[in-house]
């Protein structure tokens, strides 16, 4: 009875809070938006006469030799080049000046931001090994390094094809002009896009600056969704297994989810085909990155099975306790770091239509993390009796993920909601698998990349507030990403319940048949007396520790 | 077995032969790109082969076999859900009626993927159709304990 009362109230203090949200989303949308002053327009003179006045009026180059601690005078008409010395500046000059600059900037802010992305590996890798035991640790280590090297080369030599092979048309990045490779299937009267083909090996016409950077960004994408898998398996999987699963995964399972969603695929025609909303929408991967890492990281658990020891002879569970909070926690706030490359970098462009919602994007990022593991200390903490760290970490990573997908056409109140849900979410789903699904999970990663990436597909058809303006188009369709919630009709839920449904069934499946597979040539599992021994010395030849005395310890109740 | 040699001979002619197939494809309308296919197809097949011969040194594993006919319906089920869910896009044109579909659709496909997958692997029984090796294993640790 007591336990009931606990319950009902946390349930009533959550429901509140996201009521009191709820209320703010509401109230921000509604308020009217305030004309801006306009300003008087100057008296034009030709082009031509403003240039040249411009070219005269620019420092000399014995000003610049004198140095420019202000920056003021650095950066001048003379900088930029002039197609015929002798006639000058020219307009023409100075347009394809400008277009450059927009093109430039994108690059830069796309490359940035796929740098932070790839930093995430390394938080990845902490946290997984820190929840690990210490006599698994440089095998942990060692799959998240290696993962890198394996879906990278897999990704360059067919994955980027498959995935964005007929993604042609980005104006952000310069057009993408060579990406026409998209194979599709007509059926009842439309055509749906079903995987690319050009830039194998980023050969031919792919050798193009614009796919270089679209490549480097969709890589390190690619490689987080590998990087899910080996938490869930850890302390178990055959590290040949990892490796050639890893390889087949980044050549041929995400790439197509990834084609499907964001490579002009059959999801994101929903909207033009079939009129569901805009499409089925992914704006940063909750779908494609997490969920299909986390469904995949399900379909290989199940095969690989729980670890010796973890469950007992009546189905109750053990605690296994990871090795190192300072790594698990160190390694949460580098993948937070690394999501502002995520989710503000999926604009691909920083200059264009609308990409100035970058900064909408970063706040609704943090917020949906800090929410995240408010949710997640709050549940644990009311209701098992202490903050647990691990839960903390994943609700944090929880949030994030829930974020991804909506991040680019949701307000702050609605960051804050799906946030919080999905840190309380997290600690039912690791509950759900653990004891009633016996799914073991070390680090919990089916929850919290898989239910909160589904979490977040379906949210958009929720709460997207119909105010984000990408060029004022989505996924071929003319208007804005717009909820349920926010006055948008029921077609973008469905849209978004669709590739929900894909994940689920086809890509579950996919994963599936591929590790079964690899289950019959290779065999998934290290033998029983590796895993006890630990896969550090079998698996790797090292210790991760060499000199500590390790000590299995138990967890201590919270009640 | 662990890690060794042979693991690493047939992964480099695995990964070697896959990257022959797809430049193959990458240059299959050139001469030499056929060839290079061919090559490569054949590389990865000897590897796999080569797998299969030496998985048998694992030793015993504390997995457990799983029952194959409910595994195929835990995935017929999958599969299925998300046929339900595309039919509906084209069995009906309201908003509604398709919500009801693809709700339909996920509700089958979960049961598959949480109803039966995880009993077809032995999950669920964990406590009931434990193989000796992995009692023998357990034990092994608790006693180490």
């Amino acid at each position: 009875m007591k336990k009931l009362l606990r319950y009902s109230c946390l349930f009533l203090c959550l429901l509140t809070l996201g009521v009191a949200l709820g209320v703010v989303a509401h109230a921000q949308t509604a308020a009217p938006a305030a004309a801006p002053a306009a300003a008087p327009a100057p008296p034009l003179a030709p082009a031509d006469a403003q240039l040249k006045d411009a070219a005269g009026k620019a420092p000399a180059t014995a000003d610049l030799a004198k140095g420019d601690p202000g920056g003021i005078i650095t950066g001048t008409i003379n900088d930029v080049p002039a197609a015929d010395s002798k006639a000058g500046v020219t307009l023409p000059d100075v347009a394809n000046q400008v277009g450059q600059n927009k093109i430039a900037v994108n690059f830069v802010w796309t490359l940035v931001t796929g740098f932070l992305v790839m930093f995430m590996q390394a938080g990845f890798a902490m946290v997984e090994s820190g929840l690990c035991r210490a006599k698994n640790a440089n095998h942990t280590y060692m799959m998240n390094f290696f993962v890198y090297t394996c879906g990278l080369f897999s990704y360059w030599i067919l994955g980027f094809a498959i995935q964005m092979g007929g993604a042609a048309g980005n104006g952000n990045l310069g057009g993408l002009n060579s990406l026409t490779g998209e194979h599709s299937l007509t059926l009842f009267g439309k055509t749906w896009g079903l995987f690319g083909s050009a830039g194998l090996l980023l050969s031919g016409h792919t050798y193009d600056v614009g796919v270089m950077v679209i490549f480097l960004f969709e890589m390190v994408f690619m490689d987080t969704a590998l990087t899910i898998v080996t938490g869930a398996c850890a302390e178990r999987w055959k590290f040949l297994a990892f490796t050639i699963s890893s390889i087949v995964m980044g050549a041929i399972t995400y790439p197509l989810y990834g084609n499907w969603a964001w490579g002009g695929g059959w999801l994101a025609q929903l909207g033009t085909n079939v009129g569901l909303g805009k499409g089925y929408c992914d704006f940063a991967g909750s779908g494609v990155v997490h969920a299909v890492g986390g469904i995949t990281a399900l379909a290989v658990c199940l095969i690989v099975g729980p670890r010796i020891g973890k469950y007992n002879r009546d189905g109750s569970s053990n605690p296994i306790l990871g090795h190192d909070v300072s790594a698990v926690l160190i390694g949460c706030f580098i993948l937070a770091f690394g999501w502002f490359g995520f989710n503000p970098g999926s604009t691909l462009g920083a200059s264009a239509a609308g990409n100035l919602r970058i900064g909408t994007i970063a706040v609704d990022t943090m917020l949906a993390g800090c929410t995240g593991t408010m949710g997640a200390i709050l549940y644990m903490w009311s209701l098992k009796g202490k903050p647990d760290y691990s839960m903390s970490g994943n609700g944090l990573l929880a949030g994030l993920v829930a974020i991804t997908a909506p991040s680019g056409f949701v307000s702050t109140a609605g960051a804050c909601i799906i946030g919080l849900v999905a840190g309380v979410l997290v600690c039912l789903s690791c509950s759900f698998f653990e004891n009633t699904l016996k799914v073991d999970d070390p680090v919990g990663a089916i929850s919290v990349h898989g239910v909160n990436g589904l979490w977040g597909v379906l949210s958009i058809g929720l709460f997207a507030d119909g105010t984000s303006n990408y060029g004022g188009s989505w996924n071929g369709v003319t208007g804005s990403v717009t909820g349920l919630f926010y006055g948008g009709d029921a077609s973008q839920l469905v849209a978004q319940l669709v590739g929900v449904s894909t994940l689920i069934g086809v890509i579950f499946s996919l994963s599936l048949v591929i590790n079964l597979a690899i289950e019959f040539l290779v065999g998934q599992r290290v033998s029983a007396e590796t895993e006890l021994a630990g896969l550090d010395i079998p698996e790797m030849g090292q210790l991760g520790y060499p000199e500590f005395v390790l000590t299995p310890v138990h967890a201590m109740s919270g009640d | 077995m662990a890690a060794n040699k042979q693991q690493g001979s047939y992964l480099t002619l695995f990964w070697t032969g896959a990257t022959a197939l797809c430049a193959g494809l990458a240059y299959f309308t050139e001469g030499f790109g056929k060839l290079v296919l061919v090559l490569g197809l054949a590389s990865v097949a000897i590897s796999l082969v080569g797998f299969m011969k030496i998985k048998s040194m694992e030793g015993p594993t504390a997995s457990v076999a799983g029952n194959a006919t409910m595994k195929l319906l835990g995935l017929a089920l999958a599969l299925g859900g998300w046929f339900v869910t595309v039919a509906g896009l084209h069995i009906t044109a309201s908003n509604g009626g398709r919500l009801i579909f693809s709700l339909a659709g996920i509700c089958v496909s979960l049961a598959g993927v949480l109803g039966v997958l995880p009993m077809a692997f032995g999950k669920s029984m964990a406590g009931k159709a434990e193989p000796s090796s992995f009692v023998t294993a357990k034990t092994s640790m608790e006693h180490s304990r």
